[in-house]
């Protein structure tokens, strides 16, 4: 081939590599950096009730920092996080290994049932645990006598829905992961004489470590954005699911029920930040075990 | 070329497919798409009746719509259900900050009034004639949607307070139907000693409409409020009034008497209808409500006047009630004012629909004098005439201002008291809080607040 | 596949935890089977997990299709379409994008690759409310491009099937098209495509399911009934009827919907399941 001909194929590719990313480059301009920076924009305004929008600088942040309501959502969902999360992982990781060391048809069918939760919108889950919760309508209070929404374990049951939610799907992230290792590892264990429950602990799940951190830092994520699971129930116990339960809770509610948007960029902004900055944080610390990049 | 490099699957296929795929199915996609948001804007010239489009929640309402567009030939009504309640009201505030996808008349119930005053998107519907049928209605109900002669709404139903008891219940334990708190109270321990398992009441706390119907009634005023005084309002939620309501609730529910289930959950349903409740404080539209949610207990219910603080009188307090305001992104403010005005108005046919179907209570005076609504006897309360109870609790009702920041007041009073009550603290120490919050709130709007 | 031996005590100890854990699972399901047959007053009168007296299924599906004027067949229309439209649209967009950051050369392909990953990250639910702002600002909202077009945007999928096209679109195939003179988009249509299937088939179906189960975003966008998915009309049926005084507050309608809209996601996992098993093991080794 010649230089030239060389030359205006590479340019040709040149033009269709731009081309082939421009719908998706459109898309990310105005479906993420534009609404991040009409947010930030907003946040930097204040609009009140009697007088409209005006230049406030940082006063919204001032105010959400020092606002208790939302310094309160803020714990509430680190706490949250860092219950959620280890419980999650611990089961899916249980079921995980479970599956793979089973091989009856059963285990086939529990695979199922426990990922058939995940086909489910979260509405629906929620709507349908709500009904569960129910001391009228629901089987569990006959079993268990305790009020599942009360403001003491209203976050425990919500936490439970998203487990039940969850669990199958990243169930099934870590049994893919324990597929991909290589059965010589599981005979030189069963040669050393290592029984299942240690093979399990020692030796499959560190091997799976970067699917671990995967689905650590996905359901970390989900915890810190809580917002569809307090919403629906919180017309069944107001006083303990408040409009400012958690950081998404109260943007909405700021958004929609006061009007208050400049307030709710500021918080929706300021969440964005912190778990995009957390994330990141997360992946380099574990960078090593994630084996990502 | 060692076809080892291709990962797929060892699978018959057709490599044109997944264009052919993607091209079908976006293309229909976007026929369902175009089908289906053939959006109704730009009316231009209408060459015939105008059509106005109302956002109302009442329950039966579409034969009320029939009936009006039967009866006109120059308006018709486009009804659609918006959501019920702050549903419908943030979708509204949405819709008229964006400037478009607002309807022409909404249903707007009294405590939001002056909040949806204050986006200044009301129209004044005085313009257009509505001080006509000023004489219709009972002065505190017409003071409630106007402000001198602006005219921003018209009224429709009420919330008159009444007591509703299990009159079987009543009969099996022997007990007299109270007319004070104290009796009420007396009658709820006679009441818990033969059925411990059994409350007078259930007490909401999630529901702000019904606490402040009953400080309303109590005389307790927690705001001093209208669009003329604006931004001057006056917050006072925590003065004696209000303090002795929520300090008699307190110790009902302190002494097992009152039971703390929120509204609206099927558990406060189960409990109506299972007996449970032995008295239920409801609204004129509450017959309606209990009607649906407990139908297996029909004719075991009667009403009676709600108890009195000061034997003999008659203070009352109003729980809801609601009217039709015109947005200002009506094309046509003189056909919507006259739908507002004639949707429910003084009209008996459209009111039989509203009385017998959607168990509203009528604001206009016209209806309420009517002998078909004096004298119906209920079913589900054994052929009791109930409305003789409800009307003189109407007549009864005294002013009431509504701040213009109602979903933030009634959101800070629920949240407080239900945190009271789940935590045992004081109840008027809640009210004390909310009325901190709702200071600092009302000033950081901008408002000067006096309390 | 062999595995070690088990011991018959483990092979019981492991599947009574299966079993309990399929219990754990299954029974919200149950719960729903059976309320779906009874009607409001039974909802509240019978044992929870047993029918009641009246078996009222095809009473309540009826009263479910015609409720509020048959607005649940218009929700029901709405999923669909947001979830097709969305998915095939994300799965387009990105297998374009992918491959090109795989496969071309550009100038700026590796700045702007880095850019993707480091917006990765981006929080999506903290995008919800400004995209709303914004999309409120160009008058944009209450549309159905209101819920489609922030559903497009996927930069994981396309992190996916660029890693995916790299390691399984060969080059040499893609040199022999060139050479046979092909353009470039039927290079990539012809060899790209076919050799990025499974890949593409896992991000259409992630992100049918996600639209599908998307709830913050319609909620937020949409005022509109006739609009609504799924997720968002459910919920407004349950606050009306939590409400109070908006009339009759019909749990049973609520019970049954929740039934139907989960029905064709769960029939439709079934039916596929190996493609999210091959897809979630994609997900996990890179």
């Amino acid at each position: 081939m010649t230089n030239l001909a060389r030359r205006a194929r590479v340019g040709r590719q040149a033009v269709a590599g731009w081309l082939f990313v421009a719908p998706f480059t459109v898309l990310l301009v105005f479906f993420l950096l534009l609404p991040m920076l009409y947010a930030a924009k907003l946040s930097l305004y204040r609009s009140t009730l009697v007088e409209g929008e005006v230049f406030a600088w940082l006063d919204n942040y001032r105010q959400a920092l020092g606002d208790p309501e939302f310094r309160r959502g803020v714990v509430r969902v680190l706490v949250f996080g860092a219950v959620q999360t280890p419980v999650m992982i611990g089961i899916a990781l249980v079921a995980a290994l479970l599956i793979d060391a089973a091989t009856s048809r059963f285990s086939r069918v529990f695979r199922l049932a426990a990922f058939v939760p995940y086909a489910v919108p979260v509405v629906i889950g929620t709507l349908m645990w709500g009904f569960l919760y129910s001391p009228n309508t629901g089987p569990l209070s006959s079993v268990i006598d305790v009020d599942f929404l009360s403001s003491g374990t209203v976050l425990y049951s919500l936490g439970n829905i998203v487990t039940w939610q969850w669990a199958g799907y990243n169930m099934i992230v870590l049994y893919a992961a324990l597929q991909g290792v290589p059965r010589e590892v599981y005979e030189s264990a069963r040669m050393d004489g290592a029984g299942a429950v240690q093979t399990a602990l020692r030796i499959k799940t560190p091997m799976i470590s970067a699917a671990i951190v995967l689905v650590t830092i996905f359901t970390i994520i989900g915890t810190l954005q809580f917002f569809t699971e307090p919403l629906i129930l919180q017309p069944l116990n107001p006083g303990a699911i408040t409009n400012s339960y958690t950081p998404n809770v109260y943007a909405y509610h700021q958004a929609f029920s006061y009007q208050q948007y400049n307030y709710s960029a500021a918080i929706s902004f300021l969440l964005g930040v912190v778990v995009f900055v957390g994330s990141y944080i997360f992946l380099f610390v574990t960078r090593k075990r994630s084996a990502l990049r | 070329m060692s076809v080892r490099h291709l990962s797929v699957e060892r699978r018959p296929y057709r490599p044109r497919r997944p264009i052919r795929f993607v091209l079908t199915a976006v293309l229909t996609a976007a026929a369902l798409v175009a089908a289906g948001c053939g959006g109704g804007d730009d009316s231009e010239e209408p060459s015939g009746p105008v059509k106005i489009k109302v956002w109302a929640w009442y329950p039966a309402f579409q034969g009320v719509v029939d009936l009006f567009n039967r009866t006109h030939t120059d308006v018709q009504i486009e009804w659609e259900n918006a959501g019920a309640g702050q549903d419908q009201y943030t979708k509204l505030q949405t819709a008229l900050k964006a400037g478009k996808g607002a309807p022409d008349v909404a249903m707007l119930e009294f405590q939001e009034l002056p909040t949806f005053q204050l986006t200044k998107h009301l129209v004044d519907m005085g313009k257009y004639g509505a001080n006509d049928i000023k004489g219709n209605y009972v002065d505190w109900a017409w003071k409630q949607v106007t402000n001198g002669e602006s005219v921003y709404a018209i009224p429709v139903d009420a919330g008159p307070m009444a007591m509703l008891y299990r009159e079987d219940i009543f009969q099996k334990y022997n007990l007299t139907v109270p007319k004070t708190w104290a009796e009420y109270k007396e009658v709820a321990q006679k009441l818990k000693t033969a059925s411990p398992g059994s409350f007078i009441a259930d007490f909401g706390a999630n529901d702000g409409g019904f606490m402040t119907g009953l400080m309303w009634q109590a005389g307790a005023r927690p705001f001093e409020y209208t669009a003329a005084q604006s931004p001057n309002v006056g917050v006072r939620l925590n003065n004696d009034p209000a303090k002795k309501v929520m300090a008699y609730w307190e110790d009902m529910v302190d002494s097992g008497l009152a039971d703390t289930v929120a509204y609206g959950t099927t558990d406060q349903y189960s409990g109506l209808g299972s007996g449970k409740y032995a008295t239920y404080i409801a609204a004129g539209w509450g017959p309606g409500y209990l009607a649906s949610v407990a139908k297996t207990t029909s004719g075991k219910w009667r009403a009676a006047p709600i108890p009195q603080w000061d034997a003999g009188e008659n203070a009352q307090g109003d729980w809801g009630g609601s009217s039709f305001a015109v947005t200002d992104q009506t094309k046509y403010p003189e056909q919507a004012t006259k739908v507002a005005m004639e949707i429910f108005g003084a009209n008996k046919d459209a009111w039989k629909i509203g009385i017998d179907e959607a168990f509203l209570f009528p604001t206009a005076t016209p209806i309420l004098e009517w002998d078909y609504f004096l004298t119906k006897e209920y079913e589900f309360f054994g052929g009791q005439k109930v409305n003789e109870v409800f009307v003189p609790a109407y007549n009864g009702i005294g002013e009431f201002q509504w701040s213009p920041f109602n979903s933030y007041y009634f959101n800070q009073l629920s949240t407080n008291l239900n945190q009271a009550i789940e935590k045992k603290t004081s109840w008027t120490a809640a009210l004390d809080t909310a009325q901190q919050n709702i200071t600092t709130y009302a000033s950081q709007q901008g408002f000067k607040v006096a309390s | 596949m062999s595995r070690p031996a088990r011991t018959t005590g483990g092979r019981i100890a492991s599947h009574a935890v299966m079993a309990l854990m399929a219990a754990y699972f299954l029974l919200p399901f149950w719960w729903l089977l059976v309320a779906s047959t009874k009607d409001n007053d039974g909802l509240f009168g019978s044992a929870p997990l047993w029918f009641s007296g009246d078996f009222k299924l095809f009473d309540n599906l009826s009263l479910l299709f015609s409720h509020d004027g048959g607005v649940y067949l218009k929700w029901l229309r709405n999923s669909a379409l947001y979830s097709v439209v969305s998915g095939v649209g994300a799965t387009a967009i990105a297998a374009l994008a992918g491959y090109a950051f795989a496969k071309l050369r550009f100038p700026g392909r590796n700045m702007l690759f880095a850019a993707l990953l480091g917006l990765i990250m981006v929080p999506a639910t903290a995008l919800v409310l400004p995209t709303y702002l914004l999309m409120s600002e160009a008058g944009l909202t209450d549309t159905v491009w209101a819920v489609i077009l922030p559903s497009l945007l996927n930069p994981f999928g396309v992190y996916l099937l660029r890693v995916y096209a790299h390691d399984s679109v060969p080059d040499e195939m893609l040199e022999a098209a060139r050479i046979d003179g092909a353009d470039e988009f039927r290079v990539f249509r012809s060899v790209a495509l076919p050799a990025m299937r499974p890949a593409l088939v896992t991000v259409l179906l992630f992100t049918m399911v996600a639209t599908w189960n998307n709830f913050f975003l319609p909620l937020v966008m949409l005022s509109d009934n006739d609009l609504f998915p799924l997720t968002v009309g459910l919920r407004t049926w349950y606050q009306s009827a939590t409400l109070g005084n908006a009339g009759p507050a019909l749990f049973n309608v609520i019970v049954v919907g929740a039934l139907v809209a989960i029905v064709p996601l769960i029939v439709a996992f079934l039916l596929l399941q190996r493609y999210w098993r091959g897809g979630l093991t994609i997900g996990a080794l890179k």
